[in-house]
């Protein structure tokens, strides 16, 4: 258990000037699962990328089993046995299973083409170890997003993989799915296959690493084993501040006006007849497993997704059909689980981003945008939001960390001046210091006398953050918990037995 | 129950764009031959089979670059000069004698220029699409644009005499038109190598996500250049075998083929949008189809003009139904 498949000295990188890593040393051991955790920007990604072969090192050394290693390429690395499994991954969905895992390498006959015999054999062989539900011949894009995992982990281990690195692995898995990879992770630490493990879910980090390295600002703050380390010590060790509450407390005032008011609402087979209602400085938690309809509720109440069934009160007038535009109108902000490709426009600047909700209201009767108004908004929501940029006209959106990303997203929202808000996740991939503040906003937001639905993964911010708590399962709503009667244990039953 | 028709309605769309166009191809037949009694003839099909042939040859290589989400535009005009260029040689010039016609030698040479040219024109294209990161449309649109002027320069917009090509492009193994011979050829090789060699799969790959398959370690660019040259090196066989049909290169030679060759390939199941798309039977239902209105139009003594009209819809509805699988999705 004790040598050293990877050894990193004294390694430096940095981009334009700005230094990244400072110099980090580091090792993993045979066989363990390394967690490592950090803030956004802290420099995880620049350190994987080097492990990786996707960018050079500026200075310093890299040893693996007690040889020299820099690598030129990814795929030099993936020679050298490393694997490394993205967040997004990397298979070809127009491709079968055995093609994917043979992509590089595919067996050839004698006349140069493939061996597609020779190929289904091995493939299956490679599939066996996993007792994967898919023969060789089946397209990866009719694949729930979990067996693709374990493709793309089969892919690592055919290259006879000693190194693993997991970026984010369990963000699009079920609880069962994730439940699944954490049995891999552990068959494959039986195998003496070494796991970096990137997560910003502490449970797991916990529940599945041997030790745990903390990266803050390109250093490497402290690396313990995973049972010397506590939840605060993680947290402060990652922040780097005292960080006693992790929730703001802020006071406010539930009042008595129903701001929306929806009624039995039924979306194809996701939602099957939920009814809920949102008061003025409410803020209503929604939780529930992937595929409980929890989305699909939220684009229904945003009228992206039509409803079969129902009925929503917006401010005491009765809808049966919705669409974004009268949600809009009718003070409704959503934000979606999907910033990349839903939530912004990333290659456009934060100045356009901001006003893109706002613009109609900015512009006067013949559509000229007031460009003074405009202006004035957008730098009382950076400044309100506390948005960190250095040229919001020029910078693009993509430019930005994810925390800040997102409250863009917020700002181009608030800037309307909404009143009921739809969150989808609004934390998914954003920093530790930065969910704080997005927790912030979020409160800010009913105290100022809006509605909120707060839709999350994560039970504890949930807790944190909300007034009530609604749980959801298969479409249906099996819990309305008061905050008097939070209880982690009994949320996550209701999400998982409904009862 | 509103999501349900929805989702029915996208099965059907999916069922439509993939056995929608046999179902237009045998209506199309029963009704021409009701027209025309002499439409559904032995004669009249091989007939439909040799002008389908060349242009038949070039949508093969188009379905090579459509997979990596490429285009290829300048198809048609690269058929025009090439075809140009061996009438210059041959007729203009007599820089290749007739006399080496009389045998083999001949047809060799000319073959010769004409795939080593187009794979040189396309090479190009590869090029600057991938080197210098410029649309392929636009990459495309301008390499036409310079064959096209070089062409007209060459030909002083003249009608060359190629004839002498005729042996080959109107000539028949028996009942059987070479061309037809060299397109099933074509067709066998090419579909092979699409779904069976490493390349085939790679093109695939590269149109599903090429930055996945560059960190792969698919060789991206190389790929797609080859893909490229394989698209100009049949455009330009196919080109001389039009050319040899007619028996001469008129100054409007060539013009509007790209089209038809992009849609004979979409109208086949070939995306627009890269990674998806076949030869066999793709790019043969989706020439026949074309084709065989052309040809049904003609018997029917209908205005030339009609033609290009015609052209237009069919092109129209079968990238519509592309898209719409997409939704809108752009690249």
């Amino acid at each position: 258990m004790s040598d050293i498949v990877l050894n990193i000295r004294n390694v430096r990188k940095s981009f334009t000037g700005v230094q990244v890593l400072h110099g980090l040393n580091f090792d993993l051991k045979k066989g363990e699962v390394l967690g490592l955790i950090g803030e956004n920007g802290a420099g995880k990604s620049t350190l994987m990328n080097i492990i990786g072969g996707v960018l050079p090192m500026d200075s310093g050394s890299m040893e693996l089993a007690g040889e020299p290693y820099a690598p030129r390429s990814p795929l030099v690395a993936t020679e050298m046995g490393i694997a490394f499994i993205h967040q997004e991954l990397n298979l070809f969905t127009n491709l079968t299973v055995a093609e994917n895992l043979f992509i590089d390498c595919f067996p050839k006959n004698r006349v140069g083409a493939i061996d597609r015999k020779k190929m289904r054999r091995l493939s299956e062989v490679c599939m066996d170890r996993f007792s994967l539900p898919v023969t060789p011949d089946t397209k990866v894009r009719s694949l729930p997003t979990g067996i693709r995992q374990m493709v793309e982990i089969s892919k690592g281990l055919m290259k006879n993989a000693r190194i693993m690195i997991f970026d984010e692995p369990t963000t699009s898995l079920s609880r069962r799915e994730k439940e699944d990879l954490f049995k891999t992770i552990d068959d494959l630490k039986d195998k003496g296959i070494s796991i970096i493990y990137i997560s910003h879910i502490l449970e797991d980090v916990f529940r599945l690493c041997d030790r745990i390295t903390v990266l803050r600002d390109g250093r490497i703050i402290e690396t313990k084993a995973t049972t010397e380390f506590s939840e605060s010590e993680l947290i402060k060790c990652m922040v780097g501040r005292e960080m006693t509450q992790v929730f703001p407390s802020i006071e406010k005032e539930i009042q008595d006006t129903v701001l929306l008011d929806a009624k039995n609402i039924r979306c194809a087979d996701k939602v099957k007849g939920v009814s809920l209602s949102l008061k003025a400085g409410e803020i209503v938690g929604l939780y529930g497993l992937m595929g409980a309809g929890r989305t699909d509720l939220a684009k229904v109440l945003f009228g992206v997704q039509p409803m079969d069934e129902g009925e929503v009160t917006l401010h005491s007038r009765k809808h049966s059909h919705l669409n974004p535009e009268v949600c809009i109108k009718q003070d409704v902000a959503f934000i979606t689980e999907d910033r990349h490709h839903e939530g912004l426009l990333m290659t456009k600047s934060i100045d356009e981003n901001l006003s893109l909700v706002k613009m109609s209201r900015l512009s006067n009767r013949i559509g000229v945008v007031d460009v003074k108004e405009k202006e004035k908004h957008n730098l009382k929501a950076i400044k309100d939001l506390k948005i960190k940029v250095s040229d919001y006209r020029h910078q693009l959106a993509n430019s930005l960390s994810g925390g800040n990303q997102q409250k863009v997203v917020f700002g181009k929202w608030v800037m309307n001046d909404p009143k009921i808000f739809i969150l989808d996740e609004p934390t998914r991939g954003v920093d530790v210091g930065a969910k704080f503040e997005i927790y912030s906003i979020i409160i800010d937001l009913a105290k100022s006398g809006s509605a909120v639905l707060f839709i999350s993964s994560e039970i504890e911010e949930l807790i944190g953050t909300c007034d009530r708590i609604l749980v959801m399962k298969d479409g249906r709503v099996t819990g309305d918990i008061p905050k008097s009667e939070y209880d982690r244990e009994k949320i996550l039953q209701l999400a998982l037995l409904g009862k | 129950m509103q999501s349900n028709k929805r989702r029915h309605g996208s099965e059907y769309l999916s069922l439509l764009t993939r056995y929608g166009i046999y179902v237009v191809f045998v209506l199309l037949l029963i009704a021409f031959s009701l027209v025309n009694s002499r439409f559904l003839t032995i004669a009249n099909i091989l007939l439909i089979l040799q002008q389908a042939s060349p242009l038949g040859i070039a949508v093969v290589g188009m379905v090579f670059v459509l997979l990596v989400v490429g285009i290829d535009i300048s198809v048609g005009r690269s058929m025009f000069f090439i075809s140009t260029l061996v009438g210059y040689l041959v007729t203009t010039t007599h820089l290749i004698p007739e006399a080496y016609f009389a045998d083999a030698r001949g047809l060799c040479l000319v073959l010769g220029i004409v795939l080593t040219l187009g794979c040189a024109v396309g090479y190009i294209n590869g090029v600057l699409v991938t080197r210098f990161c410029i649309l392929p449309f636009i990459v495309t649109l301008a390499t036409g644009s310079i064959l096209r002027g070089l062409g007209l320069k060459l030909s002083g917009s003249a009608s060359i005499n190629v004839s002498v090509l005729g042996g080959l492009s109107n000539g028949r193994l028996g009942p059987v038109p070479y061309v037809l011979i060299i397109f099933i050829l074509v067709l066998i090789v090419f579909d092979y190598v699409l779904r069976h060699t490493a390349y085939g799969r790679h093109l695939l790959a590269i149109g599903d996500s090429p930055g996945n398959a560059e960190r792969t370690g698919i060789k991206v660019n190389r790929n797609i250049i080859i893909a490229y040259m394989v698209c100009g090196g049949l455009g330009a066989l196919g080109g001389i075998l039009s050319a040899g049909q007619i028996g001469s290169v008129a100054a409007g030679f060539g013009e509007g083929n790209e089209f038809i060759v992009i849609s004979a390939a979409v109208l086949g199941g070939t995306s627009l949008f890269g990674g998806k798309g076949n030869i066999i039977p793709g790019a043969i239902i989706g020439i026949l189809l074309i084709t065989t209105i052309m040809n049904g139009l003609a018997m029917m003594n209908a205005s030339p003009f009609l033609y290009t009209i015609v052209r237009g819809v069919i092109i129209f509805f079968a990238i519509a139904l592309d898209s719409m699988q997409h939704k809108g999705e752009l690249r």
